[in-house]
């Protein structure tokens, strides 16, 4: 953990302590905690009978599901993807180098409306993409690929912003060592790059599926929100919540909201095990 | 004697073209010919050659910018020289890859790999060579055991001393039997205690393991103590390779006579049996004799090889140079240093006449004369205070005659 230092130039009681927490904890509590903390009142108010038929209803458990297994992959090739072109991006310089790491991280500026509006312009039934798809009798807006291809555009920096500067800082020494020592490129990676990494790679997909299983602006736009078959579960929230169904809203609000609260957690806690690279120094 | 017999060993000395078995025979362990390199358009190395013979250490001494961690680097494989061949145990492997060179390297930063053990460290050259898993540990516990690790087989590189994590380095080169070892600033990130120390270490350590090793170091001490021979690099050219004692004593350059240790260096004229510096006459028939009567040169001597007398009576063996004026006295631990001025330019001397009261100098606050350095050990000192203001006779017991080139390229 990070040792707080202590103020030594200060002497006796020190005001400002007491009242710097306090303002801080006041600004807080109407923007972040009571709204948090208004989703957990709220869900369990009517009981937990009331909470828990919600929470199973069919729709509610696809919709969780969905949401899951969708950000799930758009994990998977995010890591791979931004650990492969983050070895690229730091190994070799090439001729618009500067331009592909801007463009990388790029999605995390771009609204995800705007985001799933493209994704729809290029691969939508009337889009020049998605006819090629059509002539082949197949579809992928409206469907689950059309989620994981949303959730990949626009977690897309994620990981890839994690790894990078692990690798940047990594002392190229090490590769040399290992080259000397008589081991191929690979045996290289395998060994010594990747065990380096361990932390970059955890931290990076669990921050990518935080992103993925929340995602609402470009999925709701392609993926149709078809109730049990495209709707993930803030779609699933959103809906409910229009149709006026607070409760079920609320139950699915409450899961997203705790296993936020848990990927965050681990992060942060776990950081002495991720950064395991900070004690060698 | 058959006189084929005597020849073989010269011609094993030869080494431009030999077939590989023929050189694995020479005792070479390594060998770089003509290396050059340039960076864009900077020329880093120039025409560097010598040889690593087998079981010696050999240290690349030079300023930082010298190019030695370059040659380093260019015989581990990590770089790729201009022009020139590596040669390793007779093999010509200029254009092999680093990993299959079989060299081992020690970084200055030991460059252990964080996320293995001691164990795993030292066990990955056999690792990635498939050896079989009760090799690996043979193996690794002889060389847990040679480094005196036992203790710390388990823990992780940042859990070791610094000297710890060199000895698990050179472990691990050990492992896989590396043909030549190259030690990159092996002591640049330690104290000067440690350093010492480790040295030592590293010394009895090579001579058990009887590997060729190759040092860099910008230290001229770790360089005399740790070598078999010095190779003194200044920028990019090998400016002499010899033993630490003809290195220091007999200084091939200029260069090399102020980087290892303090000189003094004087300007004089070839004259026939002697060197004139100024108006008086240094005896020096066998210094001399590569030069020319009426050539530039310049006189080099070490503090610690001038002696002095407070009469005109100079010891046995201490040629003598002129008188000079005592400046300052400073006293720095195990001997003695003083700044004198020489008097060079004095009315008439003659061998037989020269006497204290020829001192014609100026009084030392006029700082007149030709200052020079001098280290007296403690014993000497004791016997005689001499103080700022003495008048001393000067000699020199060795010394060194270097062409004055007065044009870059005669060189």
């Amino acid at each position: 953990m990070v040792k707080i230092p202590t103020l030594r130039h200060v002497r006796g009681f020190d005001v400002a302590r007491p009242v710097s927490i306090g303002v801080m904890l006041a600004i807080m509590l109407p923007l972040v905690i009571l709204p948090l903390l208004s989703i957990f009142l709220f869900g369990t108010s009517k009981g937990l009978g009331v909470f828990w038929s919600s929470l199973i209803a069919p729709e509610a458990i696809f919709a969780l599901k969905l949401s899951m297994v969708t950000s799930f992959w758009a994990t998977v090739f995010n890591v791979i993807f931004g650990l492969f072109a983050a070895y690229v991006l730091s190994r070799y310089d090439f001729w618009g180098r500067n331009a592909v790491i801007v463009t990388i991280s790029l999605p995390t500026a771009i609204p995800t409306a705007v985001a799933g509006f493209a994704l729809l312009l290029l691969w939508g039934p009337n889009a020049t993409l998605g006819r090629l798809l059509d002539s082949h009798g197949k579809h992928l807006m409206f469907t689950a690929y059309a989620i994981i291809l949303a959730n990949i555009f626009v977690t897309f920096p994620l990981a890839f912003g994690v790894i990078k500067p692990v690798f940047d800082t990594m002392s190229s020494s090490l590769e040399e060592a290992a080259a000397t020592i008589g081991a191929t490129r690979w045996q290289t990676f395998w060994h010594v790059t990747l065990p380096s990494l361990r932390g970059a790679i955890v931290g990076g997909a669990l921050l990518t599926f935080a992103r993925a299983i929340g995602e609402f602006g470009s999925t709701i736009l392609v993926s149709g929100n078809l109730a049990g078959r495209t709707q993930t579960a803030p779609l699933y929230i959103f809906a409910k919540f229009n149709e006026g169904q607070i409760e079920a809203a609320n139950a699915i609000a409450i899961v997203l909201a705790l296993l936020s609260f848990i990927i965050f957690s681990v992060l942060f806690f776990a950081r002495d095990w991720l950064e395991f690279e900070a004690q060698e120094k | 004697m058959n006189p084929k017999m005597a020849l073989a060993p010269d011609t094993d000395q030869m080494h431009v073209s030999w077939a590989p078995q023929r050189r694995a025979s020479t005792g070479v362990a390594a060998s770089v010919h003509g290396i050059s390199k340039r960076f864009k358009k900077t020329v880093v190395l120039e025409d560097v050659s010598f040889d690593v013979a087998e079981g010696e250490s050999l240290v690349l001494l030079g300023p930082s910018g010298s190019g030695k961690t370059t040659v380093l680097r260019i015989i581990a494989g990590l770089e790729q020289p201009y022009t020139g061949r590596v040669i390793l145990h007779g093999q010509d492997v200029t254009d092999l890859p680093a990993r299959e060179r079989g060299v081992g390297v020690i970084f200055q930063s030991y460059a252990l790999f964080p996320r293995m053990t001691v164990e795993k460290n030292i066990a990955f050259g056999l690792k990635i060579r498939r050896r079989p898993r009760k090799e690996r540990k043979e193996t690794v516990n002889r060389l847990i055991k040679l480094v005196q690790l036992e203790a710390h087989r388990k823990k992780y590189p940042w859990q070791l001393s610094g000297g710890q994590q060199q000895r698990v380095a050179i472990a691990r080169t050990l492992a896989y039997k590396p043909r030549v070892l190259l030690f990159d600033e092996p002591f640049g990130a330690l104290d000067a205690q440690t350093r010492v120390k480790l040295r030592r270490e590293i010394r009895v350590l090579l001579r058990q393991v009887k590997v060729p090793a190759v040092f860099i170091t910008h230290d001229q001490e770790e360089a005399l103590e740790l070598g078999d021979r010095i190779a003194v690099l200044n920028n990019g050219h090998l400016e002499q390779i010899g033993t630490p004692d003809e290195v220091y004593n007999h200084p091939a350059t200029e260069f090399v006579a102020t980087f290892l240790g303090a000189a003094n260096l004087l300007l004089g004229v070839v004259v026939p049996g002697a060197v004139e510096v100024g108006a008086v006459r240094l005896p020096a028939t066998e210094e001399t004799k590569k030069f020319r009567v009426g050539q530039s040169v310049k006189l080099v001597f070490r503090p610690e090889d001038v002696c002095l007398s407070p009469d005109a009576k100079l010891p046995e063996g201490c040629r003598r140079l002129a008188n000079g004026v005592i400046e300052e006295v400073n006293f720095v631990g195990a001997y003695e240093r003083l700044n004198i001025r020489l008097d060079l330019a004095p009315p008439r001397q003659t061998e037989s006449t020269a006497a204290l009261d020829d001192v014609t100098m100026n009084p030392p606050d006029r700082m007149t004369g030709v200052p020079i350095m001098v280290t007296l050990p403690k014993p000497e000192a004791t016997a005689i205070r001499y103080k700022a203001g003495d008048r001393v006779a000067v000699g020199l017991t060795s010394f060194s005659v270097l062409p004055n080139y007065t044009l870059a390229r005669q060189r």
